[in-house]
């Protein structure tokens, strides 16, 4: 090998090394290095992305998923929060420069933000003192981050929210851009949600108890808690005039939502508010709880959580509330994106024709009977009317309900 | 004086199809500061007339070096000193500020909170991103402790950004509407907008309207390595401005008397400070739209309280969007001068030193003023308010 390619070589391996936080001698071309490396996606476009920069060529696949922001720039939870619009926009299939011109912003919800860039920051504490951390993390410590990104990402001049109510968070998010556009304040927006998996909340949660060993099984007699997920969501939203309009494909109308505060306790659920929350989500869609078809749990499989979500859906549904199901059990509690991922299931659910399924299910629960998660495997039906459920710590619910459009 | 909070003529059990709407001018009611330079609304205003400043020798605050020996920061600030002892020893600092800008908050305003009304009360506070050194303090035990998961469990829900306002509303048993804006510079702002909203749409009727941000080694270093070369930046500091805020006819049909009216609240997305497009002509468009929404001319505005904080690309941004808007004659209202750099905390003090202008000044009653916001992000944001003396009204008790 030539010292020149030998060279380049070095520098190649010093930039991987970097961006994925090992040694320059650990990376090989085979064995455990690459299986425990090659489905981080994201990590892959920023390696691309730096080698981009550092030998100022182009190499179309860094630029994949992300147009506008530079991977090296934003912590993970903005990038997930910007890719996630991206492919939103792009699925939506607006045009970008009308979106760009337009009154359009975002609204993000999110639990721990930067929680990644925050562990960073802490790891540096401990090994080098405060003084010596990386200026370039402090700035990306702000949460509001989230939404700046997808401002960013998609060049959109609007306001740019991020939400940071924990776990019901994207939730909040859809409610505000359903209120931004229905006033008028806004054309278009963009909802959803991000978060990045932590050591920090995967300890506390561990030290809760609220950690399953195994695996997450929501309304299951035996279920044990829950699994800690990541990633982002979102969703395209604007008025049922502009999307006929342009001949859009529609997935759902948002039909209302519903926030309120146990005011109770900040970690123990409380079906009574819960119950509550889901008067106000139905009497601000104007709709009865009979036309609900489906409900999207918020179903974290830990036993608190769903004996009381249980609970309000049987006091505000009766006996025979519509099915319930959890898809936690497939993708992991994303925290504050989760009720992103619900609205989006639920999207699909009312565009699809089915209900999605609680996975991992084995034996009913007595302690919650009436309740249908539909197990283990998808059914089709055609709903008209879903609700998304989301519930966090502080109390914060939020319930969100859309519809299929007449 | 009573009121009720429930709007005339609408059962909150009635069904209501896309509720109410109302035209978005926001009553304060009442407020609270807890600030370096003074806590409580009475102080807050004597010390800003008397043009105190609240930067304090922070030296022994923390066992952790700091940076600079002076912040704007309360090195003697005990929560329980002023909540008592029960219930609040497992608070965070964050946490710590905001109840007790709620609880100020709520003992200024004249609008009663009763077991009527708490369901259609709530909280929307701004913040960074939580308490950064309880976050911090959270991760640093997973990496020092013998095994990563001998973390304090009691502890963990102060990891949560939300944190604050849950538990303030647990405090004040309020159930209505409880949002935690993660917006930094513009936090104040987002929060007041994000009020707006919600009771525009008829989704609460009283909201304590805020932002929070606490002092620790962290904060102190994370902006001394960013921005150690502008020498004559504000230092950090720390505190909590909380508003009730209120929907503004509802107040004025009770025949009530607010501090202020918030007239509107604008936001908007630019590039950073020296990127296109120019956040600068961004936040004139934004205090424009501001102005035009509130049926206000720019030469009716008399006094701008804005964020300046010595950085000069963000100064510059700022400047050249209150020219853009208001012109050169406008008076700036500087309060990062009087209480520090206090991050997503600012935008409310900025507005707190407003009202502090207007609380015991009967001559300037019904004068109009703008609060601004910028971001290292490119965010930024206008409010427009008139404001009233106090005084005008029987007091509650």
């Amino acid at each position: 090998m030539s010292e020149a390619r030998e060279q380049h070589l070095d520098e190649l391996r010093e930039i991987v090394a970097e961006v994925l936080e090992v040694e320059p001698e650990e990376i090989t071309e085979t064995g455990s290095f690459v299986e425990e490396h090659e489905a981080d996606s994201l990590r892959a476009i920023e390696i691309l992305a730096r080698i981009e920069k550092k030998y100022k060529i182009d190499i179309p696949q860094a630029k994949t998923m992300l147009r506008t922001v530079s991977p090296a720039d934003w912590g993970r939870t903005s990038l997930f929060a910007a890719a996630a619009a991206r492919l939103a926009v792009e699925d939506s299939g607006i045009d970008q420069e009308l979106l760009s011109a337009a009154a359009a912003g975002s609204s993000i919800g999110t639990t721990s933000g930067e929680s990644q860039v925050i562990e960073q920051l802490t790891a540096e504490w401990v090994h080098e003192g405060l003084s010596g951390i990386t200026p370039a993390y402090a700035a990306q410590v702000p949460a509001s981050r989230l939404a700046n990104a997808v401002n960013q990402e998609l060049g959109l001049s609007g306001e740019a929210v991020t939400l940071s109510t924990a776990c019901s968070a994207s939730n909040y998010a859809l409610g505000y851009a359903y209120d931004q556009i229905l006033t008028g304040d806004a054309d278009y927006m963009i909802a959803g949600g991000a978060d990045s998996v932590c050591r920090w909340a995967h300890a506390g949660f561990y030290r809760l108890g609220a950690l399953t060993e195994k695996v997450c099984s929501p309304f299951d007699k035996d279920r044990s808690g829950i699994l800690t997920g990541e990633g982002g969501a979102a969703l395209f939203l604007e008025t049922l005039e502009s999307a006929t309009a342009r001949g859009a494909h529609i997935y759902a109308e948002v039909l209302g939502y519903g926030l309120n505060c146990d005011a109770n306790h900040m970690v123990a659920p409380d079906p009574v508010s819960i119950a509550e929350c889901m008067r106000r989500a139905h009497r601000n869609a104007g709709i009865s709880p009979a036309d609900v078809d489906y409900i999207c749990a918020h179903g974290t499989g830990t036993p608190a959580n769903d004996t009381m979500e249980a609970k309000a859906v049987v006091e505000v549904f009766g006996e025979r509330p519509p099915p319930i199901s959890s898809i936690k059990s497939m993708l992991g509690h994303t925290m504050g994106a989760a009720s992103g991922f619900g609205a989006i299931a639920s999207a699909l659910a009312l565009d699809e024709g089915f209900l999605p399924p609680t996975t991992n299910y084995r034996t009913p629960d007595p302690g919650m009977p009436g309740i249908d998660p539909v197990p283990n495997e998808s059914r089709p039906a055609r709903p008209k009317v879903v609700q998304n459920n989301g519930f966090a710590f502080g109390g914060n619910n939020a319930i969100t309900i859309l519809g299929q459009v007449a | 004086m009573n009121a009720t909070a429930t709007a005339p003529g609408v059962s909150p059990d009635a069904p209501r199809p896309h509720d109410t709407l109302r035209d978005g001018t926001l009553a304060i009611t009442g407020w609270g500061v807890v600030s370096s330079l003074a806590i409580g609304a009475d102080e807050f205003t004597t010390a800003v007339g008397a043009g105190r400043s609240g930067l304090r020798d922070v030296t022994g605050m923390f066992d952790e070096e700091l940076p600079e020996d002076e912040a704007f920061a309360m090195p003697d600030f005990r929560v329980r000193d002023h909540l008592g002892r029960k219930g609040t020893s497992f608070f965070d600092r964050s946490t710590s500020l905001a109840l007790l800008g709620c609880t100020l908050a709520l003992d200024d305003t004249d609008l009663l909170v009763t077991d009527d009304n708490r369901d259609r009360v709530g909280i929307v506070l701004g913040t960074t991103a939580g308490s950064i050194k309880a976050t911090s303090d959270y991760s640093r035990e997973t990496l020092v402790n013998d095994r990563p998961y001998l973390v304090n469990p009691v502890l963990f829900p102060n990891t949560v950004m939300n944190c604050a306002a849950g538990q303030s509303a647990i405090w004040h048993k309020l159930k209505g509407v409880n949002a935690t804006i993660a917006g930094g510079q513009l936090a104040g702002l987002s929060a007041l907008r994000y009020a707006r909203n919600q009771i525009r749409r008829g989704y609460a009727d009283a909201l304590l309207v805020g932002s929070v941000e606490e002092f620790s080694p962290h904060t102190a270093w994370f902006a001394h390595r960013q921005h150690s070369e502008w020498e004559g930046r504000a230092r950090v500091g720390e505190g909590s401005a909380v508003f009730m805020v209120e929907d503004a006819a509802t107040v004025r049909e009770a025949g009530r008397q607010p501090d202020a009216e918030v007239l509107a609240v604008e936001a908007g997305t630019y590039g950073p400070p020296g990127r296109s497009p120019d956040a600068g002509e961004g936040l004139a468009n934004c205090v424009l739209r501001a102005l035009k929404r509130a049926g206000v001319e720019p030469s009716e505005v008399r006094a701008v309280a804005s964020g300046e904080c010595g950085i000069a690309p963000l100064d510059d941004v700022e400047r050249r969007g209150v020219e853009g808007a208001l012109g050169t004659e406008v008076w700036h209202v500087r309060a990062k001068e009087w209480v520090g750099e206090c991050q997503s905390a600012a935008g409310s003090l900025q507005l707190a030193a407003l009202l502090a202008g207007h609380r015991g000044h009967p001559e300037l009653d019904g004068a109009v003023s703008v609060v601004t916001s910028v971001s290292a992000d490119g965010s930024v944001g206008a409010a427009v308010l008139r404001g009233w003396h106090r005084g005008r009204r029987a007091d509650r008790s």
